[in-house]
């Protein structure tokens, strides 16, 4: 099975280690991108537009990140998905266990699940092998 | 014809110009007497030669018989002569010559032309030895009478012997020798006389003789009277035996002139007479035709007249024989009246179109006209029209004969009555129904006489007095008013009068209403006089009247003044009504609207009713007072109050609302405010009913009622909810974020702890352990500032002191010196140093810390930072503003979250999106307002309200 190219995109930097190390304890994915806010994720999403390549298979996104947030990431990504040849996919990754956002998540066709933290490796090997 | 019309005219003519024709005969008749005159002259005149010439004639005559008697005389003279020339017997020859000759005066001889002989020698003796030849003026003639062989008679002239006279020589030849001449003298007078010219009638003419003068050829004249006579007519002879002419010549020819001149005058004077005759009697029938003709014209035009008048009269005009009663003429109206065309009309007669009923009467009318006992005769009759149809017509007849002639024909002139005769029958039959209407009417009626009433006023002079007076004066006198009752005459009563006072019989009303009023006089009457002396003709009183049974009734009277009697007052009309029951129901219903009334204005609200369209109030309860505090009266009055009053906000929308819903006649509920009389603002709520009338809308009718109270109650409830619904979310976003971090920090050590477990190597069990340290002191930061968060809001203990601004911001500048240095930071303050607030000191010292530090970590990286406080006023309320010139805030993307908990825009590290929400927890706590106002690249201004 090829591996997966993953992107992490949270304000938490410890959270960001910690995910990094897990995702290396799986050994599921090939590349990890780490971002720090919303806006730094779109930016390389636009950057990617012409290397689909370079395009992740799947985004772990938190929602509340400053300057730009999970959800606002998740506008912006409807605007450029027609540019986009790849399936995305997304899953939230948030420490917020409020229903309105679980309900949010839902709306958006790209959001195949919800997870919360903490995340283990159990859960990033049944995402990698989602398919 | 032609001709004899010719003749007329021409006569006519004539006779039209009586001074032409006068002139004319005139002329002619001059004419004729002129031609006669002159024949008469010419008569005259030719009578005149004749005699003349007759004269003359005879005159001619005895001349030449005197000179033949003197040839005669010379020629025996010469007999005597003998052969040898010498004259034989001269003296006895000579002499029984002369004395046979009368007109001789003298015979000669001369010889060789030498008189040598001469009888009588006496008295001619100087004519002896005359030589003829030397003298010169004999010579000639001598001369004369020798060449022609006759004889000669020269002269006249001077005789030698004196006197003057002819000689008449006859030439004696001998042997055809010329022997001498034999002479005979004669005295012209002897000549003249025995011509007679002397017996001639001088008067008439004269003559004249003449002889050419031999020497001079002269016309010489002998005889007295030598004028000229060439111009007078005369008429002359010739005696050529002595180249003599005789002329006799007219005298005094103007007597020829009267001859003439007089019967021409005469006849002229006749002629001019006989024309101006002839003038005055051609006058008079030119007069005549022109008075004819002027009659003509104007019977012409009286002809015309009478022709329009009988035809364009409006009356109907027709001529009638008075036997036959046929229409002889008949004129255009006459026709349209009966409907029948003229033909018609003229083959009829007046009985035939005469209605049955009247026609007797018409034909005894006739009857009596033609036998003179009338002269004329009128009549109303009816004629029958061709449509059958009856009309009525007056009829005025004339005869057209003179008096004591025989009838002959008469003139009718009709007259249209039937509109008046229609008149009429209205009239007979409005009376009846006025009969029937005031006997019968349901109403009591009664017709009375107020005259003596009135004339009795006027004696008191009450009449047009001041009512107020007036009253009063009848007030204090109750027997004046009794008079005056008493001076009422009642006419008549109708039947519903009996009925309800029913006296014993009619005539007892009549005479007096004592049993109505029972001696009492009603106290309506002193108005009702008072009124009569105002001049009122109309009057409407209450009165109290008894009935039949003997009841108090309450009568409403009403007393008018019949027209046309105003001033006398002598027939007035007075009605009485029993309005008993009507009274008592009129009482009934005030009651009740009063009861009504009351109960409106006991709700509690304000009951109204207004116009649907022009929304102006027909009624307002009192209540309006208690509640807006106007009177109903102001309401009333002003039409648009309701609209005036409505509380500015609420205007339009109220307006149109009620209109929508009217217009679609539905009956609403709506809340708006008004502004009371003392400017406060009324809560009403409005409940509006449509009344409908024939499917459309009337009136609006509803109630307001006042929910201020309420209003404000539910305003209080509103905003406490809105307060806690605040809190709520603020509660549960602070809660939310709480739980968030909280969980962020403790599923990281979790996680951790899972790592540590899974760990291969000691070294990455303490890269763990490190990192748990980590999110181990980022726990407790949270957990500290939960801590704070948390204290703001319970506002536990809480001071407030009043405390000097400017102290504050200078201690927030002491605490940022590091940073004001670093980043060359210039901070303005512009703040009165007397400022204090009301404020709690930590709050206020953290409130600054954290905007001015804001300030500096967002400073625009272009620019040297500038910080400006400010201290305003706004709205009533104090403003602290602080403004920068840093990077400013994209309020449009971060509105929502600059206040927010944790919520950071910017990449800033030092960020931890707390510092903001501390302080506007802060500020709300001490009951103020902090708000922002930013452009990106320019700056950001924050404004704090403080109370």
């Amino acid at each position: 099975m090829r591996k997966k190219t993953i992107w992490v995109v949270d304000d938490d930097t410890i959270y960001q280690i910690i995910v990094n190390k897990i995702i290396q304890k799986s050994e599921m994915f090939s590349t990890i991108s780490s971002f720090k806010n919303g806006k730094d994720a779109i930016n390389a999403v636009s950057n990617s537009l012409n290397n689909i390549e370079s395009f992740p298979d799947i985004i772990l996104l938190d929602i509340n990140m400053p300057i730009m947030d999970g959800w606002e990431f998740m506008e912006e990504l409807q605007v450029l998905k027609p540019s986009i040849n790849k399936q995305i996919i997304v899953y939230i990754v948030s420490s917020s266990i409020a229903v309105e956002d679980k309900n949010k998540a839902k709306s958006y066709p790209d959001i195949l699940g919800y997870l919360s933290k903490p995340v283990n490796i159990n859960d990033l090997i049944l995402i990698a092998s989602n398919d | 014809m032609v001709l004899e019309k010719k003749w007329s005219k021409f006569i006519s003519w004539f006779l039209s110009k009586p001074k032409t024709t006068g002139l004319f005969v005139f002329i002619c008749l001059s004419f004729v007497i002129g031609y006669i005159v002159y024949q008469q002259y010419r008569i005259i005149k030719e009578d005149e030669r004749r005699e003349m010439h007759n004269t003359l004639q005879n005159v001619h005559q005895n001349i030449e018989q005197s000179l033949k008697n003197c040839y005669t005389t010379t020629l025996t003279l010469a007999l005597t002569i003998n052969d040898k020339g010498i004259p034989e017997n001269f003296d006895y020859i000579g002499k029984q010559l002369v004395d046979t000759n009368s007109n001789i005066s003298a015979v000669e001889l001369v010889p060789k032309g030498v008189i040598k002989y001469i009888y009588p020698l006496e008295g001619n003796e100087a004519a002896m030895n005359l030589n003829l030849f030397a003298t010169s003026y004999l010579k000639k003639e001598a001369l004369k009478s020798i060449a022609t062989k006759k004889m000669y008679f020269a002269g006249p002239f001077e005789l030698k012997q004196g006197g003057i006279g002819i000689v008449g020589r006859f030439p004696v030849f001998q042997n055809n020798k010329f022997w001498g001449f034999s002479a005979v003298v004669i005295r012209l007078e002897s000549l003249l006389k025995s011509s007679g010219i002397n017996n001639i009638n001088d008067s008439k003419y004269y003559f004249q003789l003449s002889k050419k003068n031999p020497i001079n050829s002269k016309e010489v004249f002998y005889l007295p009277n030598k004028s000229d006579f060439s111009k007078k007519y005369n008429i002359s002879v010739t005696i050529p035996d002595g180249d003599w002419k005789l002329y006799l010549i007219s005298k005094h020819r103007n007597y020829l002139y009267y001859q003439i001149l007089i019967p021409a005058i005469l006849g002229f004077i006749l002629a001019a007479f006989f024309g101006f005759v002839i003038n005055s009697l051609l006058k008079k029938p030119k007069e005549l035709q022109l008075l004819v003709h002027s009659q003509a014209t104007k019977l012409l035009n009286s002809e015309l007249k009478y022709k329009s008048i009988f035809d364009q009269a409006a009356v109907g005009i027709a001529y009638i024989d008075s036997y036959s009663g046929s229409f002889l003429e008949i004129n255009k109206q006459y026709c349209n009246l009966l409907g029948y065309n003229e033909q018609e009309m003229k083959e009829r007669n007046f009985q035939s179109v005469t209605h049955f009923d009247d026609l007797e009467e018409d034909l005894m009318n006739l009857e009596k006209l033609k036998l003179g006992e009338i002269r004329e005769y009128s009549m109303e009759k009816r004629y029958l029209t061709k449509k059958n149809t009856i009309i009525w017509t007056k009829l005025t007849v004339s005869p057209l004969w003179d008096i004591n002639e025989k009838p002959t024909t008469h003139i009718a002139i009709v007259e249209d009555i039937s509109l008046r005769k229609e008149a009429e029958e209205l009239i007979k039959k409005s009376e009846i129904r006025y009969k029937n209407l005031f006997d019968d009417s349901p109403l009591a009626l009664w017709e009375e006489d107020y005259s003596a009433v009135k004339k009795y006023l006027l004696e008191l002079n009450l009449i047009n007095e001041n009512p107020e007076i007036a009253t009063s004066f009848l007030e204090k006198h109750p027997e004046i008013v009794q008079k005056c009752f008493s001076l009422v005459n009642i006419i008549n009563v109708n039947n519903q009068c009996l009925i309800q006072f029913a006296p014993k019989t009619k005539s007892q009303l009549l005479r007096n209403t004592d049993f109505i009023f029972e001696k009492e006089i009603p106290s309506y009457f002193i108005k009702h006089l008072v009124a009569i002396c105002q001049g009122n003709n109309h009057l409407n009183i209450d009165a109290q009247m008894k009935n039949a049974e003997g009841e108090i009734r309450e009568i409403h009277l009403v007393y008018s003044v019949v027209k046309g009697y105003e001033d006398t007052l002598e027939k007035v009309i007075i009605s009485t009504e029993d309005v008993t029951e009507r009274k008592s129901a009129e009482k009934n219903i005030i009651n009740t609207q009063h009861r009504l009334e009351a109960l409106i204005n006991t709700i509690d609200g304000i009951v109204w009713e207004c116009n649907p369209t022009t929304l102006s109030f027909t009624f307002i309860s009192k209540k309006m007072e208690e509640i807006l505090g106007y009177t109903s009266a102001e309401w009333l009055e002003n039409p648009n109050f309701w609209a005036d009053h409505i509380y500015q906000d609420d205007r339009e929308w109220t307006i149109n609302y009620c209109a929508l819903k009217t217009n679609q006649n539905l009956n609403h509920d709506f809340e708006y405010r008004m502004i009371a009389k003392n400017g406060s603002i009324v809560w009403l709520r409005d409940i509006v009913n449509v009344v409908m009338e024939n499917g459309k809308a009337v009136s609006l009718r509803g109630i307001m009622i006042d929910i201020t109270k309420t209003k404000e109650a539910e305003k209080e409830l509103n905003d406490s909810f809105n307060l806690v619904t605040e809190q709520n979310k603020r509660l549960l976003n602070f809660s939310y974020i709480v739980s968030h971090n909280l969980r962020s920090h403790t599923s990281n050590i979790s996680s951790i702890m899972d790592l540590i477990e899974l760990s291969e190597s000691e070294q990455e069990r303490d890269e763990m352990i490190q990192l748990l340290k980590s999110i181990s002191n980022s726990l407790n930061e949270t957990m500290l500032h939960l801590n704070d968060v948390i204290n703001i809001r319970t506002n536990i203990g809480l001071v407030s002191e009043p405390l000097n601004l400017n102290e504050y911001i200078d201690t927030a500048q002491n605490v940022l010196t590091e940073q004001i240095t670093l980043n060359d930071v210039s901070i303005t303050t512009d703040i009165p140093k007397t400022v204090m607030v009301n404020y709690n000191p930590a709050y206020l010292e953290s409130i600054l810390y954290n905007i001015i530090s804001n300030s500096i970590r967002y400073r625009h990286p272009d620019r040297k930072p500038a910080i400006a406080i400010k201290w305003l006023i706004e709205n009533d309320l104090n403003v602290l503003q602080i403004s920068d010139n840093g990077v400013g805030i994209d309020l449009i993307k971060n509105a929502d979250k600059i206040f927010g908990m944790y919520k950071t825009f910017s990449n800033n590290s030092d960020a931890k999106g707390i510092g903001l929400f501390i302080t506007k927890n802060q500020i709300d706590a001490m009951g103020g307002n902090i708000t922002v106002e930013s452009e990106p690249n320019i700056g950001t201004t924050f404004k704090i309200y403080i109370q």
